[in-house]
């Protein structure tokens, strides 16, 4: 699971590069347009180890902001699942909060609480909640008649087991939307670095930006893409080592 | 334990079609009775009226009961994360233990104590489903199709043993099996389409209560009873 996360980004980074280069060559770009091989490894020696120090930073952020998401989204799906006036309040409230985009108030959190930490914390965290609750509350909020049915009638079902039920029955799905959630929080502590922050690849991508360096831009996207493989590729395999503890 | 319904009238919400017109039957004795009817009739739904989780547009049921009421079906699964003899340690009240114990054996289920639910057959699924619902305290059990899947001549083994087991508990049974309800159930109310007055009529099976078989001239006139009926 891991290694074909690993080798499927390979590819579909190397395919990349070879159609930007493939532009190159047809249109006739200059280096300062679209950099050679030779521009690329060379950038790749020189700038990789800082921004593989970057993304950790980056990552360090993303990962802490999504579980923070999880942890959030599973308490307020847990909430919500009940055909209650809470439970269709909080599935109203989150259909229509995440049709906003998030990204819109970043410039409102970086005026409130500074281009810091928190900041990308807080970005981080919104961008990947929304779709996290809205699964978790569309998985919660779901009865599995055929197994429920026997502790409904016999009076043994209390909210802790009907959420383990739920649960259990989902975890595969849940899985791979908390592995997908990753892609979301790292992108949202991205774009937090490239808004205003002070710190990670973001903000080390708006300075190559500045300095119109698309060689260290697409070195940066290459540890980006390679941390983010791993760290997803992590997450399936924990999931699938929680299923396989579980149903022992 | 009895039950008793009364003028009930049905149908889903949304259409015009109706699924019950003024029923009126009784169940007025413990013992091994069966709901029959062809498929699509309602006799899920008529079930689930009789305890109460579908709410009829009209009529009345009246339960005499002081245990519980129960309605079990062939789809129903156990939870995935324990085996099956995990699970029904602890569903088992305290005090049914030892019957426990006796219907595992009954159901040739103790082999499969250590199983998932997910690795069994589908007779094996549906009888340790029917276990775990006999080990409640109960007046009524209503088994829709309960004993699906599980070979012919091991159900009427299970059928038997579960008679003399409960002999103070009200069963209905449900299934599609003429011959069967013929054989094991005392009374049968057949439920035929909203259009048939009256809707459900009531004929008598043979209510076989041993392993030795039953006369085969008594079960052909009831099983012609009851496609007459029908």
């Amino acid at each position: 699971m891991l290694h074909r996360r690993i080798y499927q980004f390979l590819l579909i980074y190397a395919l990349g590069i070879s159609i930007l280069l493939a532009i190159k060559v047809l249109v006739g770009l200059s280096d300062y347009v679209i950099p050679g091989w030779e521009s690329l490894w060379h950038t790749a020696r020189e700038v990789m180890g800082r921004y593989l120090s970057d993304v950790m930073n980056t990552l360090t952020v993303a990962v802490i902001g999504q579980v923070v998401s999880v942890i959030l989204a599973l308490l307020i799906g847990i909430l919500g699942r009940q055909a209650t006036w809470f439970g269709s309040f909080i599935k109203v409230a989150a259909y229509n909060f995440q049709a906003y985009p998030i990204v819109a108030i970043a410039p409102i959190i970086f005026i409130l609480f500074g281009d810091g930490f928190l900041s990308r914390l807080l970005i981080a965290a919104m961008i990947c909640y929304f779709p996290l609750l809205l699964t978790v509350v569309g998985i919660m909020a779901e009865p599995i008649y055929d197994i429920e049915h026997f502790y409904r009638q016999t009076g043994r079902m209390r909210w802790q087991l009907e959420v383990k039920i739920r649960a259990f029955e989902n975890l595969g799905k849940l899985t791979t939307v908390i592995a997908g959630s990753a892609t979301l929080a790292m992108a949202g502590t991205i774009v937090a670095e490239f808004i205003a922050a002070s710190a990670g690849i973001g903000y080390s991508i708006r300075i190559a930006l500045y300095q119109s360096d698309l060689a260290k831009i697409l070195v940066a996207l290459f540890a980006i893409g390679i941390t983010l493989s791993v760290y997803q590729g992590l997450l399936e395999l924990g999931g699938n080592l929680v299923k396989r503890v579980w149903s022992r | 334990m009895s039950l008793r319904c009364r003028h009930i009238h049905f149908g889903f919400s949304g259409t015009d079609k109706i699924l019950f017109h003024d029923l009126t039957f009784d169940w007025i004795e413990p013992g091994f009775h069966a709901l029959f009817g062809p498929s699509g009739v309602g006799k899920s739904s008529l079930a689930k009226i009789m305890l109460g989780q579908l709410s009829p547009d009209q009529g009345q049921i009246l339960a005499d009961n002081n245990a519980g009421m129960f309605y079990t079906h062939n789809m129903e699964r156990l939870p995935g994360w324990s085996g099956i003899g995990r699970h029904l340690q602890q569903i088992t009240p305290v005090h049914n233990i030892e019957k426990k114990n006796a219907l595992v054996q009954i159901f040739g289920l103790s082999s499969l104590l250590n199983h998932r639910f997910s690795q069994l057959s589908l007779g094996q699924q549906n009888r340790i489903n029917l276990v775990r619902y006999l080990v409640q305290d109960f007046d009524l059990l209503i088994m829709d199709e309960s004993l699906a899947n599980v070979d012919e001549k091991l159900r009427g083994h299970i059928l038997v043993a579960v008679k003399a087991m409960f002999p103070k508990a009200l069963f209905i049974y449900i299934s599609h099996n003429v011959m069967e309800v013929a054989t094991f159930c005392k009374q049968i109310w057949i439920l035929r389409g909203a259009h048939k007055t009256p809707q459900i009529v009531k004929t008598s099976g043979l209510d076989q209560k041993d392993d030795n078989g039953v006369e085969q001239p008594a079960l052909q006139r009831a099983m012609l009873e009851i496609m007459n009926a029908s």
